[in-house]
């Protein structure tokens, strides 16, 4: 790549960057006025970080001198987010960020894994049958994905428990939250289920199959062809790449929510069981720190699909 | 091998092909899944309007507890309170219906809105709502529900508020790709021109004729959506509290999904009235 | 079959399937092409002909499914002699009844997978096409000159990136365009519609192909930027030498560089021979579909004959409905009643009007 065409890309970089953070801020706005809304009033905790009792009076709220106007508090509120201090757990007394990142990690092993099984599952069938049309095999197996993505995954993280515990005993479940080492086979049933179980498999493979079979009746194919070239290398960058890390990205949220069901069942110490916990113990600032965390991440896989965009498409660094 | 056949040899007689004959098996088979599951739908708001379920759902009969099926007349077994399972069964379809109908109404209404300000004007309503767009779309919906629970209170109207306000994003992503698309065919220009002064009526052609088929669509599937949440969040313990009975576990089909796969090439308004919820019945085994 | 010749098609038919009228629509139906070496055949003719479908079907590259294609397209170069369309068949079941194709088993897969090994030496090898619209044709994530790289190393014996880079700038020379050592560098979209045909013209000639297929190269094109094209066109006719199917309807950049032409209309050929005899006006022998195309030529001439431009009266042939008889008979100006029986029901076959000259036409038989 030549010198005079990277510098158009970082600027399109940097802007990018810029719009992921104006959105991380209409995040945080919109998470602060659900709080705010809430008949809890959760800031007088969040903003002194104590652990108060539930009989908060306003005359407490005085003595903590916690600004009493809304946008006072949120931009308190916020500059707290920003500095890390995302409050403590009403439950554990510690603090939530570390918390959150900690059992987080977790999560994000879910995440990830369940995204390569699910593209593992997705693709060939998107190529196949973008290459081939409708064959029996590419028919029966879309039709597949659809029931599978219809299951809720809960049903379906029970069904694949029952059969490989009870029925051949495979897959040993048995770990605590206090274990950290996850070793593979513990690895396995979650992400399977989670992967193929969250309700994204069906929709991936359409938009694949439907961008490559739009990139194959391209013309540039059509001169690949003519000029006997490969014309998987030719359309891998519009047909496969670009499809992929959009459709990734913007399924991100879905996975993650999957992920707290899947965690909840599979009893996987990870962001989304402390999510549904946090929540049956109207833990505020726990369930705060992770929606926000969770939306981080949303906007990050964003933010990486935009550039993996500019870097491999021409058309949008040169005007 | 693939079979391709001339309708008739005659010359003059090559009109549009009958309707039914076009359409293929599968949408045929689509197209009944929806019918069944509308006439269900029905089928379980009469019986409980009219008293005619088999058992009284919510009685609780303490010497049948967790009954397997076909005792005492109880087709299905009942559940651990002694409450018949089959008539729970059908009362519980009208618990989800209702609620995700809330979640498509909020989600259609204000994401034509959306749509329609960002296609048809464009500029900073583009802007402003493309933002607004992926602000909502930065939620994990489930993240946010745990929110709004853990602040306010687990109903599953507010719940299903949230989805439907998360849902705006695709309905308002769609209609302006449509609008936009339909912007260049040049006959908004056109009817601007002819002096239809009323965007109203213009939006009549734009929506009704244009954008019901996606709009349809977006509906039902946002219903079995919504569906699959109420049945996540009851399985959480968020959903649908007691004593309304939603305690089974229902997973829906879509063959609405199917139904837009298949259809693509042929934009047949039938096969659109296909409602996505093919209800599938699965006994808590325990 | 003369021993010069490098492409001869016989009776090429191409049929498309139309699920929404549940018919076949016969694009080609029935045509007999020869082309020589070194000379340059034009086919004319309005959308819709099958023009481009008969230059596609020589290809390969009519997508699987859901087109036909019948007949024998025989290719002879130095290293190649052979069908392109043998056992195709072997994929298609074909049932007829009283000469019109009735129903159809494809094997699509296999016949698609069958047409790619057919066509995998010959594709870029022996011959090359260039198409419409350049600036979408070409690959938009790809600088050009890697793209003409690309093809040199795959259809010639050289291998090695840095002299195929040289050859890509020598063909980039020979079309012309300003500054190639810059213009390796740019991507399609930063370069106007005439240097991107350029381009493409230099990546088709420099695989070095025995034929060059040509499907509309100045269509896409402002008219300055045309005229230029068919000037570089003629230039590398006589410097290059290329054997070329040249496809267009525009008839004056048929008639500057045709060596032969063929005209024709709703998917066969209804008038076949050297340019100078087919493409000037008031020669004896001549289709009145072809006179009626000359006469339509918006030039000062026609004008200040007739006071108004010569359109050719009626709709083009709708390739479902092919009516008995001439395919042209409903828009002829030329039917008399000696031969208005035949014309509207049997339709006339070639016929030989003067050495290497043939007509469809009930006029001249």
């Amino acid at each position: 790549m030549k010198l005079s065409a990277i510098r158009p890309i970082l600027l399109l970089i940097c802007k990018e960057l810029a719009i992921a953070g104006l959105l991380l801020l209409g995040v945080s706005f919109i998470v602060f006025i659900i709080l705010f809304l809430s008949p809890g009033d959760p800031f007088s905790l969040l903003l002194k970080g104590q652990m108060a009792s539930d009989a908060v009076g306003a005359g407490t709220r005085e003595a903590l001198r916690v600004p009493a106007a809304w946008y006072a508090q949120y931009l308190s509120w916020l500059s707290n987010i920003l500095r890390g201090n995302f409050g403590t757990s009403i439950r554990t007394g510690l603090p939530v960020l570390s918390e959150v990142i900690r059992v987080g990690i977790n999560t994000l092993y879910l995440t990830i894994g369940s995204m390569l099984v699910t593209l593992l599952l997705a693709v060939p069938i998107a190529i196949l049958s973008a290459r081939r049309g409708m064959t029996v095999f590419t028919w029966t197996s879309t039709i597949f994905t659809y029931v599978v993505s219809a299951l809720p995954v809960f049903w379906f993280g029970y069904i694949v428990i029952y059969i490989s515990m009870h029925q051949f005993g495979l897959f040993p479940l048995a770990f605590g939250s206090s274990s950290q080492k996850i070793g593979w086979l513990y690895f396995m049933p979650p992400v399977l289920v989670l992967g193929i179980g969250n309700g994204t498999i069906s929709e991936v493979v359409r938009y694949l199959r439907e961008e490559m079979e739009r990139v194959f009746s391209e013309d540039y194919i059509r001169l690949a062809r003519a000029k006997g070239a490969s014309i998987w290398k030719h359309s891998f960058k519009e047909g496969f790449l670009i499809p992929i890390t959009e459709i990734i990205a913007s399924k991100i949220p879905f996975i993650l929510g999957g992920a707290v069901v899947v965690e909840q069942v599979f009893n996987w110490p990870g962001m989304g069981r402390m999510a549904w916990q946090a929540a049956q113990d109207r833990d505020y600032p726990l369930i705060m720190g992770i929606t926000i965390v969770a939306a981080i991440i949303v906007r990050l896989g964003s933010l990486i699909q935009s550039v993996v965009y500019i870097i491999v498409n021409p058309r949008a660094s040169q005007k | 091998m693939k079979r391709y056949s001339q309708y008739s040899t005659n010359i003059s007689d090559f009109s549009d092909v009958p309707f039914w004959k076009k359409a293929g098996t599968m949408d045929l088979v689509y197209v009944s899944y929806g019918i069944f599951i509308v006439i269900l739908v029905i089928v379980s708001y009469i019986l409980g309007a009219f008293n005619l379920l088999p058992f009284d759902p919510h009685e609780i009969n303490i010497k049948l507890l967790m009954a397997p099926p076909k005792t005492a007349g109880h087709i299905l077994g009942t559940d651990f309170m002694g409450r018949d399972i089959l008539s729970r069964l059908i009362i519980g379809i009208q618990a989800y219906f209702l609620p995700g109908l809330l979640a498509i109404a909020i989600a259609l209404v204000i994401g034509t809105c959306f749509g329609i300000l960002a296609g048809y004007w464009g500029g900073g309503f583009d802007t402003a709502i493309t933002y607004i767009n992926n602000l909502l779309n930065s939620f994990p919906r489930l993240v946010l529900i745990l929110l709004m629970v853990a602040a306010f209170k687990p109903d599953i109207y507010y719940i299903m508020v949230i989805v439907g306000i998360t849902n705006v994003p695709v309905v308002a992503s769609l209609i302006k790709g449509k609008i936009q698309f339909l912007k260049q065919k040049y006959f908004i220009e056109a009817a601007t021109a002819l002096g239809l002064k009323n965007r109203i009526i213009i939006f009549k052609h734009i929506l009704w004729h244009n954008c019901r088929s996606v709009l349809i669509i977006q509906a039902t599937l946002g219903m079995a959506e919504a569906i699959l949440m109420e049945t996540s969040l009851s399985y959480l313990g968020f959903g649908v509290q007691e004593p309304i009975p939603s305690w089974e576990i229902w997973f829906c089909l879509e063959p609405t999904t199917l139904c837009r796969a298949s259809s693509g090439r042929r934009r047949h308004r039938h096969l659109l009235y296909c409602l996505p919820s093919w209800v599938f019945i699965y006994l808590a085994t325990g | 079959m003369s021993i010069a010749s490098v492409l001869k098609i016989e009776n090429l038919r191409t049929y498309f399937y139309s699920r929404s009228k549940e018919a076949f629509i016969r694009s080609v139906d029935g045509v007999n092409l020869e082309i020589d070496k070194g000379e340059t055949l034009g086919i004319v003719g309005e959308s819709g002909s099958g023009k481009s479908i008969t230059a596609l079907s020589t290809m390969g590259l009519i997508s699987a499914e859901p087109g036909v294609i019948i007949g024998k397209i025989r290719l002879t170069t130095e290293n190649v002699q052979k069908d392109l369309l043998q056992d195709l068949n072997n994929y298609v079941k074909i049932n007829t009844s009283p000469g019109r194709i009735m129903e159809v088993y494809k094997d699509n897969s296999g016949w698609q997978k069958y047409t790619d090994r057919m066509m995998r030496g010959i594709r870029g090898k022996e011959i090359s096409m260039i198409f419409q619209n350049p600036k979408v044709s070409l690959n938009p994530f790809i600088t050009i000159g890697k793209q003409i790289t690309e093809s040199i190393m795959l259809n010639t014996p050289i291998k090695n990136r840095n002299e195929a880079k040289e050859r890509a700038l020598y063909w980039l020379e020979q079309v012309k365009i300003d500054s190639p050592r810059l213009r390796y560098n740019n991507n399609p979209h930063g370069l106007s519609g005439g240097m991107c045909q350029r381009a493409m013209i230099a990546m088709a000639l420099s695989s070095e192909p025995s034929l060059l297929v040509a499907d509309e190269p100045t269509t896409g094109l402002d008219a300055t930027i045309q005229s230029k094209i068919v000037s570089l066109l003629a230039e590398l006719k006589s410097s290059v030498g290329v054997t070329t199917m040249l496809i267009s309807h525009d008839i004056n950049v048929i008639m500057e560089l045709s060596d032969k032409v063929a005209v024709m209309y709703g998917g066969t050929v209804l008038e076949h021979g050297p340019a100078k005899d087919v493409l000037t006006e008031g020669s004896l022998y001549k289709h009145p579909y072809t006179e009626a195309l000359l006469a339509s030529i918006p030039n000062e001439q026609h004008i200040r004959e007739k006071g108004y431009l010569q359109a050719i009266k009626g709709d083009v042939l709708d390739t479902i409905n092919i009516p008995e008889g001439c395919r042209f008979h409903a828009r002829c100006k030329k039917i008399t009643d000696k031969t208005r029986e035949q014309c509207e029901h049997i339709e006339p076959d070639l016929n030989g009007v003067s050495p290497g000259h043939s007509v469809r036409c009930w006029l001249f038989i």
